[in-house]
């Protein structure tokens, strides 16, 4: 009997034939002229904030562990990455030479620690891994905070606590700043880098997920004591999902960094964490194509309501909160759910007149 | 000739002991079955069998192999599969992935393969998928084989159970109450199935059951469990004509 | 003297995240989910006394007991409202509605109170002890932190072992199914799990910010997930594990400012946890939580 692996290639075909639709549609509308600045200045976020969420969704969903530290390790991507730019922008001038190698220790780096971290607590079962990303990303925010590091003649310096206590010589370079960052990595990245970066996550995670790899890691997410009765090495199968959401994170951040002037840790602070998290529960936990649509219209909508002056931007990181409540609960109680699909099934027969007699609902 | 050894297997949790001075030997090829009454400790036999629970005395061998104290895991590799007395089944994969996901540690390849959809990645695919089809053919779910695992009725579940275990190419097959909730008509299916299973695939069976038709229709030799302890051990019909046997059930 | 200093010092802080983390433990063993709003309801707590200590002109005491009733309010609340529905869902689930409640505290409070961190009024009048002639002084906030902690891990080790509620929660804590089956109400106590452990939550907001007097809609994030480590590090599930896990993290990360890096004093005890987790997920004094198979 012939089985052709259809509903899953259909699902990420479409996805690919939507974002390629979307940057072809966006690239049509920049020539035109006629989009914002404000708009402009989005596509790259746009990618940025993508990747982010399909990397999260790809712990959160298909591995079904919560990490609270995907700005730690976009942290990580951006700062490895710009340095690496900023020293070498006057050796390797040939962009197209550089910046993916940028990306690419962005998400190396990233990815180290993401195996870090993972291999203490990854092996254990209960709610750790929450805990231990969410005191991480405060870690790394506020180290690379309070990090100076220049280099001169004599090598590279660095300080915990201020730039004075470096011992620079006067014509040494500073890299970071400590609070103030880094300035002047080359600003290499671009809509059309950002759509491919996008457009590989998404072939990599899709890619990721329907194979013997991503089958284990999702029998681990459904039921861990089954998963271990089938011989599978639970503890391998979780950092490698876990390294590759850091790693797919850090190129996020790569590709961040080199968007701005100037690059500061506080960017990357809890509430960034959150932000990615709720793109992931919006779109729906476990769907890559949600993740990436929710980032871009959460990202969107925002800016766009701060121009017509609404209020409503204030109190933008309480609405998040209330949707990750609601979604749960409307996602997860089986009593909540039924009633609202009972409701939906008898809106729909008001609405579409047709003469089946009521179809059981299969739940 | 031996598979399974069991010498002296006890544990305790807490103050209780669970189960005491077990004892049981299985040849290969057997189609063996372990009785008791409720809360007699069959399953905990399971648990210790597969490295769920890790005996505080006793040994466990297999093929000569000594399994006592090892991983769930390692067990498996070794060459010990089992269902579950509450299913426990991959509820959001269909029923051929579930089958699949038993046959990863047999067709192997990394990671990065499948992202990169090297040449091997289609290969081995094509290969699980006519193999998990293979193994859902004896319990008839060839036909369900994209359905998701959750939307199976209960009868089919209990036998994708029994085909993702097998999947993983065990040595002996332990079944823990396989014909729970199932009608007279299902449960001689079952039987039949189980028969053809360990005559296709060369596997010795274990199982833990409460239906005394099927015990007596399909167990070769039974081992009786009573408040952890063997109570009496021998071909079916000897044991179920015992009446120590029949007291620990009806009880006095 | 100086390391007598930040040992008393230690101490003390130990003391208060020793109170938060019987908070996460009663909730961890008997509703088996890590509440991450708690740390947020010491918050809710902090800046409830402060309101009525300063905009209602009330004594000291009696904002910490308005303090107390209204985070046991908060924390029922929570509870019957995000937790209770999804007693059935994964810990995902859980935990993801957790950090959204967390997440609504910390802003609900910034919308209200600004993002300026206030002043806090100490709520503590008890005399300084003076030390080695006044080389060492001990300050009444330091020395209440102390006591009162001490008396809450009895008091709470009493109540959970000698009255019937308590007892509830232990049974409620090693078989929720089996406890409701022996007559136990289920519900009620989940509920005044939650109760006791936002009433706490309340007793530590005013402990911490009376000993670190600025309050902020973060003030109780950090000393949450320290409390956290500390609940871990004594054992989840344990009371008195609570009380040693909270003493030795509170002297670690006072030990770690003073002779390591204030800069790393937080790095320091998210280490900790990491060195507990590999070597002793149980904790000291923890008990292995064994899942039906």
């Amino acid at each position: 009997m012939k089985l052709k692996i259809k509903p899953h290639t259909r699902k990420s075909f479409l996805t690919y034939a939507l974002v390629i639709a979307a940057f072809t549609a966006t690239q049509i509308y920049i020539s035109s002229g006629s989009a914002s600045n404000m708009f402009q200045g989005l596509l790259v976020p746009f990618c940025v904030y993508s990747i982010a969420a399909a990397s999260l969704n790809l712990t959160v969903g298909i591995l079904g562990e919560l990490s609270l530290g995907q700005a730690g390790f976009m942290c990580i991507g951006a700062y490895s990455s710009a340095i690496f730019s900023v020293v070498t922008k006057d050796t390797i001038t040939n962009v197209w030479i550089r910046f993916p190698i940028a990306l690419l220790i962005g998400g190396i780096f990233a990815a180290i620690f993401g195996v870090l971290i993972g291999i203490p607590v990854l092996r254990l079962r209960g709610d750790y891994l929450a805990i231990v990303t969410l005191a991480f990303g405060e870690i790394i925010k506020n180290v690379f905070a309070a990090l100076y590091v220049g280099y001169d003649s004599k090598g590279l310096h660095f300080s915990m606590t201020s730039q004075g206590d470096l011992g620079l010589e006067p014509d040494g370079t500073m890299l970071i700043k400590g609070a103030l960052g880094i300035s002047g990595t080359p600003k290499d990245s671009t809509f059309v880098i950002g759509f491919v970066l996008l457009l590989l996550t998404l072939i990599i995670l899709y890619n990721f997920i329907y194979s013997r790899t991503g089958r284990a890691v999702m029998s681990i997410r459904d039921n861990r004591i089954a998963a271990e009765s089938v011989g599978l090495n639970i503890t391998k199968y979780k950092l490698i999902t876990f390294g590759l959401t850091a790693f797919l994170a850090g190129i996020s951040g790569a590709l961040f960094s080199h968007n701005l002037s100037i690059l500061q840790a506080s960017k990357f602070d809890y509430n960034l964490s959150i932000l990615i998290l709720v793109f992931v529960v919006l779109g729906g936990i476990g769907s890559i194509r949600g993740s990436v649509i929710a980032a871009i219209v959460l990202t969107y909508l925002p800016e766009a309501l701060r121009k017509t002056g609404s209020s409503l931007t204030n109190y933008r990181m309480l609405i998040y909160s209330v949707i990750l409540i609601v979604m749960m609960i409307f996602t997860s109680n089986a009593k909540i759910r039924g009633f609202f699909s009972a409701q939906f099934m008898k809106l729909k027969r008001l609405v579409i007149k047709d003469k089946t007699p009521a179809v059981k609902e299969a739940e | 000739m031996a598979l399974l050894e069991v010498k002296k297997l006890g544990i305790s949790f807490g103050g209780l002991r669970a189960v005491d001075e077990f004892s049981m030997t299985i040849n290969k090829g057997d189609l063996y079955g372990l009785i008791g009454p409720n809360g007699a400790g069959k399953t905990t036999i399971f648990n210790l069998l597969t490295g769920v629970y890790k005996p505080t005395d006793g040994s466990i061998t297999l093929d000569g192999v000594n399994l006592t104290g090892k991983s769930t895991i390692e067990i498996n590799k070794a060459g010990i599969a089992r269902t579950f007395q509450n299913i426990r089944l991959f509820s959001n994969l269909s029923v051929l992935e579930n089958v699949k996901v038993g046959l990863t540690n047999h067709y192997k390849y990394s990671a990065l393969t499948g992202v990169l959809r090297l040449p091997k990645y289609f290969r081995m695919e094509k290969e699980m998928n006519e193999r998990a089809l293979e193994l859902l053919k004896p319990f008839d779910l060839q036909d369900d084989a994209t359905t998701l695992a959750s939307n199976l009725p209960y009868g089919k579940q209990r036998k994708l159970e029994i085909a993702r275990a097998l999947a993983t190419q065990p040595k002996l097959l332990l079944l823990d109450e396989p014909a729970a909730g199932m009608n007279p008509k299902e449960t001689a299916g079952l039987m039949e199935t189980i028969l053809t299973v360990r005559e296709q695939f060369g596997v010795t069976v274990l199982l833990i059951e409460h239906d005394m038709s099927l015990v007596s229709g399909i167990c070769e030799k039974l081992s009786v469990l009573n408040f952890g302890q063997l109570l009496c051990e021998g071909k079916t019909s000897e044991v179920l004509s015992n009446p120590e046997v029949i007291k620990a059930y009806l009880g006095e | 003297m100086a390391f007598l200093d930040n040992l008393i010092n230690g101490i003390s802080l130990g003391s208060i995240y020793a109170v938060i983390a019987l908070g996460y433990t009663l909730v961890y063993g008997i509703a088996k989910m890590l509440n991450f709003a708690h740390g947020d309801v010491i918050m809710v707590g902090g800046y409830v006394i402060f309101t009525a200590m300063t905009s209602w002109n009330l004594n000291p005491y009696l904002s910490v007991l308005v303090a107390m009733i209204a985070c046991t309010v908060l924390g029922i609340t929570i509870e019957k409202i995000a937790y209770k529905p999804l007693r059935q869902a994964t810990s995902l689930a859980v935990l993801i509605t957790a950090i959204g409640v967390s997440y609504f505290l910390q802003n609900i409070a910034l919308i209200i109170f600004g993002e300026k961190p206030v002043t806090f009024t100490s709520v503590v009048d008890l005399p300084k002890i003076s030390l080695f002639d006044g080389k060492i002084i001990i300050k009444s906030e330091t020395t209440a932190a102390v006591i009162i902690s001490v008396l809450i891990v009895v008091g709470l080790s009493l109540f959970v072992n000698k009255t019937k509620s308590g007892r509830a929660m232990q049974a409620v804590s090693e078989d929720k199914d089996a406890a409701r089956l022996m007559g136990v109400n289920v519900n009620r106590t989940i509920s005044l799990t939650f109760a006791i452990g936002s009433a706490l939550a309340a007793i530590a907001g005013a402990l911490l910010c009376s000993a670190y007097p600025v309050l902020s809609n973060t003030t109780g994030a950090m000393p949450g997930i320290k409390a956290f480590v500390a609940a871990v590090f004594g054992g989840i599930g344990s009371i008195p594990g609570s009380m040693i896990g909270g003493i030795l993290i509170g002297v670690i990360e006072i030990m770690g400012r003073a002779y390591i890096s204030p800069q790393l004093a937080d790095a320091i005890v998210f280490a900790v946890l990491i060195i507990v987790l590999i070597v002793k997920p149980t904790g000291i004094l923890g008990k292995k939580v064994s899942e039906k198979v």
